[in-house]
């Protein structure tokens, strides 16, 4: 290792940002403005036996002048494995039907339903543009819009940032709004209707619309203090309001034996026997609307080189919803070109109120009825999760490169009013996954 | 304390020389020269005027000896904030990035080791305990600094002396070349910045006065850029027959040992050659390897 480290090129910028364009100088200056920021980046998600996603992101950032900027963002998302589908496991195997209504699939006994016709792609454009309005105002407005098979989502946002108290403290002020449809395959299922068997001719009856809709608006409020030279504290509040079709159209609940707790099958009416006919399931239905509340505090700490960065967020709606995130991230460095940072997330969520795992048989609402709410979606049930990742990354003058791994673990408690066989079974099983990603700056 | 100086509007003069014409002033204590290619003797007096009159403009802006500058509103907000301007803003960034660079050692707020270190050619020197209690005025990392507001702790000093030279030769080069392009060769008291080189000649040649006995003068050629030295041969201490150089370690209060007489250092900007030769005299006995680190062309006596 060399001795004394060459100084000369950071000075040479050091002297660029105070002279200014010297007479020789020229060509260094303009190549900084003109030149793009570009980064690389690769994500692999695998979910044991489930999804699996591969993700490349291309981002780029061009600096018009000292503080205006505008940032081009490209992903592309790439999905394959299968979804649980809501429906309750049994210690004989289940047949389903496809969403389109052509064709089913059946499931292994003692394991979770999962639909194996996932598989989508998905492209999303997304661009900022950051200008300073004042000396002390700030102002960041962006656009995206994405693309996938049977979903297109199309948002604007803006943010406005102040800073006031000789820049210790800086205001932030945001406002989004985002316009999502959907369209899936073989159209919108009307709520509690059964699913009927493959190629039915009375398939079209359970669905109503070819595809919906939903808006989401946004607002944030937002305050960071700088504590002392080396740290920050951050408060966030914002407020979501998301009206429209939010329902997963497919997403459905077992109907089961109120005593034997086996699914009843669909034709027959009793309990099933070989699971080569289809288990009687009815669609979800979720409420048009949701407001979500959430507060967010972050710690960040700089100890000569190394970061310190806590968060806390407390997210409520009018779901019942409520969680808790805490996240922790430390950034080692090691050397003036490298760096290790471990990761650390806890989330906790409670269920939604009109959480509901399965229907005794006889106790489903009738097809059509839309003032009742269920869900079977694990997503919207208790749930713990713990992510722990560690990241190793090197910085050099003119680029970066980083790789990160995480592990992620899913635990719910299991539902209380269980009867008969699925007292056997686990509905919510646990869920892990583990993420690699690779990033590169150039 | 704070006595004006130079109330009286300064002056220039020009005169002819072989390759063009010499303008000569003095500012910030030290006499000035501008040396212009060109058989144009209206263009050399504009040259001259606006030179000299960037110096005087940045002399008095950031001296330490005036009660009507930015300075002095800093020196005298008793620990409150100020707001900075522009170009003092700039400066501060690059100071504070210079800071950083060189993990420390080079610090604008190390002007107050003064109080305890003259550096007349006596015996006086000071103890290490005076040094150590002066160490609590020290230290560009107990300033807050947010642009634009500089809150400075009461009892610390800015000083700039050590860059506010250099800088004075680039920007006076900026200006001259924004109305010229003739070659022309700005000299503050021997930190200089040439815009081009001489049409008459290959490259410029500076004199490097010798210091420490011999009376051999070394020449340096450059064809654009800057230099600058530092080292003073004529201000040091010296106690019991050991040397005490002029330059101070500002991590420790004293002085630097083994430093070099004085170092010479070729770099594309003057405030850049400044910066590197400053470092290299911190460095001590390590003065060369450093330089050498650097890939830049210099001059050391030790």
């Amino acid at each position: 290792m060399k001795k004394h480290q060459k100084i000369t090129l950071a000075l040479a910028s050091a002297t660029c940002s105070l002279m200014g364009a010297l007479p020789n100088a020229h060509a260094d200056i303009s190549a900084d403005y003109a030149d793009w920021d570009v980064n690389a980046a690769l994500l692999i998600y695998n979910e044991s036996d489930r999804v699996t996603a591969v993700e490349p992101v291309i981002s780029a950032k061009k600096q018009i002048d000292t503080d205006e900027s505008i940032a081009l963002k490209l992903v592309y998302d790439s999905l394959t494995g299968a979804s649980a589908n809501g429906a309750v496991p049994t210690n004989i195997a289940q047949t389903f039907t496809r969403p389109s209504g052509n064709g089913s699939y059946t499931t292994t006994a003692n394991e979770t339903s999962l639909d194996d016709t996932f598989h989508d792609t998905r492209v999303a454009i997304s661009a900022s543009w950051e200008m300073p309005l004042s000396r002390m105002d700030k102002l960041v407005l962006g656009g995206n819009i994405s693309n996938e098979y049977d979903y297109t989502s199309i948002g604007v946002s803006s943010l406005f940032s102040r800073d006031i108290n000789q820049r210790n403290t800086t205001l932030s002020a945001g406002l989004s709004f985002a316009s999502d449809s959907i369209s899936p395959i073989g159209g919108i299922p009307d709520p509690f209707s059964e699913m009927l068997p493959a190629g039915d001719a009375n398939y079209s009856t359970t669905r109503l619309d070819s595809s919906e809709s939903k808006t989401t608006v946004d607002i944030l409020f937002g305050i960071t203090q700088v504590i002392d030279k080396h740290s920050l504290l951050q408060f966030n509040y914002s407020y979501s309001q998301v009206d429209g079709y939010l329902t997963d159209p497919f997403k459905v609940i077992s109907v089961v034996d109120a005593i034997t707790g086996i699914p009843i099958d669909q034709v027959t009416g009793v309990a099933i026997v070989s699971g080569t006919t289809l288990s009687q399931v009815v669609y979800e239905n979720r409420p048009d609307s949701r407001t979500k509340h959430s507060l967010f505090t972050q710690y960040k700490r700089n100890f000569s080189g190394d970061v310190f960065d806590i968060s806390y967020r407390y997210m409520f709606d009018d779901w019942d919803i409520n969680s808790h995130t805490v996240d922790f991230k430390y950034r080692l460095k090691t050397s003036d070109t490298t760096f290790w940072k471990p990761h650390i997330r806890f989330y906790q969520q409670s269920e939604a109120e009109f959480y509901t795992p399965f229907y005794l048989s006889g106790s489903q609402p009738t097809a059509g009825t839309n003032t009742t709410f269920a869900t079977a979606d694990y997503r919207l049930g208790e749930m713990t999760t713990t992510t722990i990742g560690i990241e190793y990354g090197h910085v050099y003058e003119n680029h970066s490169w980083s790789l990160a791994a995480e592990y992620y673990l899913q635990t719910s408690t299991e539902p209380s009013n269980k009867v008969g066989e699925l007292n056997n079974q686990e509905l919510s099983p646990d869920v892990d996954a583990f993420m690699l990603r690779f990033n590169y700056d150039f | 304390m704070n006595k004006k100086i130079n109330t009286l509007k300064p002056e220039f003069k020009i005169e002819k020389i072989n390759s063009g014409y010499r303008g000569c002033f003095n500012a910030m204590a030290s006499p000035c020269e501008v040396l212009i290619e060109a058989d144009d003797a209206q263009l050399a007096s504009r040259i001259t005027d606006l030179v000299a009159n960037e110096a005087w403009r940045i002399e008095q802006k950031f001296s330490r000896y005036r009660d009507d500058n930015i300075l002095y509103q800093i020196h005298n907000a008793k620990g409150k904030t100020v707001e900075i301007d522009e170009e003092l803003s700039y400066l501060l960034n690059f100071s504070q990035q210079c800071f950083q660079l060189s993990d420390g050692l080079f610090d604008i707020t190390s002007g107050v080791l003064r109080r305890i270190w003259t550096f007349d050619g006596s015996d006086k020197i000071p103890t290490r305990k005076q040094a150590k209690t002066l160490l609590n005025n020290i230290g560009w990392d107990k300033v807050s600094w947010k642009p634009p507001y500089l809150t400075l702790p009461e009892g610390m000093e800015i000083d700039l002396g050590g860059i506010g030279k250099e800088y004075a030769v680039d920007k006076a080069a900026l200006l001259a070349a924004a109305i010229t392009d003739k070659p022309v060769l700005i000299n503050f008291g021997g930190d200089l910045f040439a815009t081009k080189p001489p049409l008459t000649r290959k490259a410029w040649q500076v004199g490097v006065e010798s210091i420490g006995g011999s009376d051999k003068t070394g020449l340096i050629q450059i064809a654009a850029g800057g230099i600058a030295t530092s080292g003073d041969a004529q201000r040091y201490l010296e106690r019991d027959g050991k040397r005490y150089s002029h330059v101070l370690n500002p991590k420790t209060g004293w002085s630097v040992a083994h430093a070099p007489r004085s170092v010479t250092v070729a770099a594309p900007r003057c405030i850049e050659a400044g910066f590197l030769s400053t470092m290299a005299m911190l460095k001590g006995k390590e003065a060369k390897s450093f330089l050498q680190a650097q890939d830049v062309l210099f001059w050391i006596q030790e």
